[in-house]
């Protein structure tokens, strides 16, 4: 009877309340999944609130926070790698991950929003160079598998793979290298995207350095990604929270929003559009909106040493600077693009279910990573070191 | 060199011959509508409705007008939906007409929300749906014809010919009657210029188009609902690609070029540090 127990206990170190978790998490993405069968089978008019005025949704404003928000990963790895901070490497393979598994994420939503999905394909067979929905599609697909070898050293640990895993460490400067200027490309290339809707985008958002504010917001958003996901993953799993390192990562987030931010209001000063920040209307709510939460909070909490010091903190000034990101994706997505008068659109339950489902899956991968992986270094109570 | 059509509303009554010609010609199914207190029928463009007779009752300068203006596509010199379609499956023709190519198309629906007039449509009904659009008569244009809504049009509101042609026949009607239209031809710089021409009594932002920034604007802003554009979309002279298409071709390469470079001297410099550091190491006398 006991011995059973300790034998399952021993293949499998996990607490019930762990597992219920999973099980939920996993019912979760079964039934995006089925959404997702649906959606294939009858198409998007009948299973979305999608229409001609309305072409894009809560799938595409998910995409384009999503892809900045995964930054973290590049914006580490130019910190280990190339400013050569050994000390930050013990945040790198969970950052990784949560970058991985969030474009894996796009990708996965991208191909249920196509309306032709079983073509994908043509992306890589006809170019349009003049395209930006081009190259961000041919990045992050050359990303994901730059990720992919990223984070392929903790599972090459794992099974004990010694001669793929020493060449992977031998090539790692190249692929990060990669990395970083697929990812300098296609943060901003989604920011240049919206370039073309100079007639439809409000004003207040519009402006020819959509690229650069668009990269700016990806190194400080993915900042931000890596302070929550560090934070969050060493108080799952009982790790401790490096908060001397992120501190630095912290303010380095309060400075980029600054220079953001300053960028933003000079910019509209040059346009001579400062007259919009005072105009009524939900627009302007919406703009100040984005910008308390997104740059002056953020900064606020990060510009103290006290609060960036301390876990709490860490876990408040990247939940608002994140909340303030996705604000302004789905500003430049969905809200402030004209539309014709007495058109709405509502989410349908399975647009819903299928983002859930999937964000339940990645959380899913996530967790059992940490479990089964040697991808958060020893634990707290075993003598963790720095190497 | 283009061929473009000329739409002078003040010639149209409104008899829908066109939105007939074209559903004829292209094979198009009617489409089951109610009344919805208005003559326009259907209310709005869609996969199966190529071109729309848009029926508007405006006050302007104190008299009413009932306006009835042919939407479709504008056929742009600079197509915004060329330049945002990944594939290229929207794609101009050397004739100068721009068309779309089902073979090529994956889908994503970026042509609809770059196209600053907001004409394609996509075929929502169906498990795997395509873009659709007017597409000038392409087919009829390569055997001298007319397009179909231009052959059939009884009132004259409707011509078609080379641009040249078109711009200078309604700047000749602009002179003569200058008491009955306003005084601008649309679609001659918009965006970059259009294939379709615009002749109105009445300010073109009324008629729901985007209008040049440097025009004056009729429609009254405080009237907005919570969530809609403060005031009405505008348009430069210059072609609404431009920013996009030049972005594309040198903003890409300097990127790369330039992340590449910056990252290659980084690794120079925090290895000569380590060199650096390695060598006092070594020099140093022992204790």
């Amino acid at each position: 009877m006991t011995t059973w127990r300790t034998g399952l206990r021993k293949a499998l170190p996990l607490s019930w309340a762990e597992v219920l978790v999973l099980l939920a998490l996993a019912a979760l993405a079964a039934l995006g999944l089925g959404a997702a069968v649906v959606r294939f089978m009858r198409g998007l008019g009948a299973t979305t609130g999608l229409s001609d005025a309305y072409p894009w949704g809560i799938w595409i404003s998910f995409d384009v926070f999503i892809v900045p928000f995964s930054a973290g990963a590049f914006t580490l790895a130019a910190v280990v790698y190339l400013l050569n901070d050994e000390r930050y490497h013990v945040l790198v393979p969970p950052v990784v991950l949560a970058g991985l598994l969030g474009y894996a994420m796009v990708c996965a939503v991208l191909l249920v929003d196509l309306g032709l999905p079983h073509r994908f394909y043509n992306i890589i067979a006809f170019l349009n160079p003049k395209s930006f929905m081009f190259e961000i599609s041919w990045c992050v697909m050359l990303y994901l598998l730059v990720l992919v070898l990223e984070f392929s050293p903790v599972v090459l640990e794992k099974l004990g793979w010694e001669g793929p895993h020493r060449l992977i460490r031998t090539f790692t400067i190249v692929f990060v290298s990669a990395g970083i200027i697929l990812s300098s490309l296609h943060q901003s290339s989604l920011g240049s995207m919206w370039l073309l809707l100079q007639a439809k985008l409000h004003p207040l958002w519009w402006t020819p350095i959509l690229p650069l504010l668009f990269l700016l917001t990806a190194v400080a958003g993915g900042l931000c990604m890596v302070i929550l996901v560090s934070v969050l993953a060493a108080k799952a799993y009982g790790r401790e929270v490096h908060t001397h390192l992120l501190a630095n990562l912290g303010k380095a987030v309060a400075a980029f929003l600054l220079v953001y931010g300053g960028l933003k209001f000079v910019d509209l000063a040059v346009a001579g559009e400062l007259g919009l920040l005072f105009r009524p209307g939900a627009l302007t709510l919406l703009f100040w909106a984005e910008v308390l939460v997104g740059i002056v909070a953020p900064a606020l909490i990060f510009g103290r040493r006290r609060l960036r010091e301390s876990s709490g903190g860490l876990l408040a000034g990247s939940l608002v600077g994140l909340v303030g990101l996705a604000l302004n994706r789905a500003n430049i997505s969905m809200f402030a693009i004209w539309r014709p008068a007495g058109t709405t659109y509502v989410p349908s339950w399975m647009e819903v279910a299928i983002l859930v489902g999937a964000l339940a899956a990645a959380v899913l991968v996530f967790a059992l990573a940490a479990r089964f992986l040697p991808m958060l270094g020893p634990a707290a109570g075993e003598g963790a070191d720095h190497g | 060199m283009t061929k473009a059509m000329l739409i002078d509303t003040t010639r149209c009554t409104a008899c829908h011959g066109c939105q007939v010609a074209c559903k004829q010609w292209n094979d198009l199914p009617a489409e089951k509508t109610f009344n919805q207190g208005s003559y326009q029928n259907p209310l709005r463009l869609s996969a199966e409705t190529w071109t729309l007779v848009q029926m508007r009752e405006v006050e302007y300068e104190g008299k009413l007008y009932w306006s009835f203006l042919k939407r479709q596509c504008m056929q742009c010199l600079h197509p915004a939906c060329v330049s945002a379609c990944p594939v290229g499956a929207m794609h101009r023709t050397p004739e100068g007409i721009v068309v779309y190519d089902d073979s090529r198309c994956i889908g994503c629906r970026y042509c609809m929300t770059a196209c600053p007039f907001r004409i394609p449509r996509f075929e929502w009904d169906k498990p795997a749906g395509y873009i659709r659009k007017c597409h000038f008569c392409f087919d009829r244009q390569a055997e001298g014809l007319q397009p179909a809504c231009v052959k059939t049009c009884p009132s004259g509101a409707l011509r078609f010919g080379e641009r040249e042609e078109m711009i200078a026949l309604a700047e000749a009607r602009l002179q003569a009657h200058p008491d009955r239209y306003f005084p601008h031809l649309y679609g001659k710089e918009e965006g970059g210029g259009t294939n379709v021409l615009i002749l109105s009594a009445l300010p073109f932002d009324l008629l729901g188009l985007p209008t040049l920034s440097s025009e004056p604007v009729a429609v009254p802003e405080s009237v907005l609902a919570p969530f809609e554009y403060l005031g009405q979309p505008t348009l430069g002279t210059e072609p609404v690609t431009q920013l996009n298409d030049e972005l594309a071709h040198v903003g890409t390469p300097a990127i790369a070029v330039g992340v590449a470079a910056i990252l290659a001297g980084m690794q120079w410099y925090s290895r000569r540090r380590a060199l650096a550091a390695r060598t006092t190491a070594t020099k140093e006398p022992k204790p």
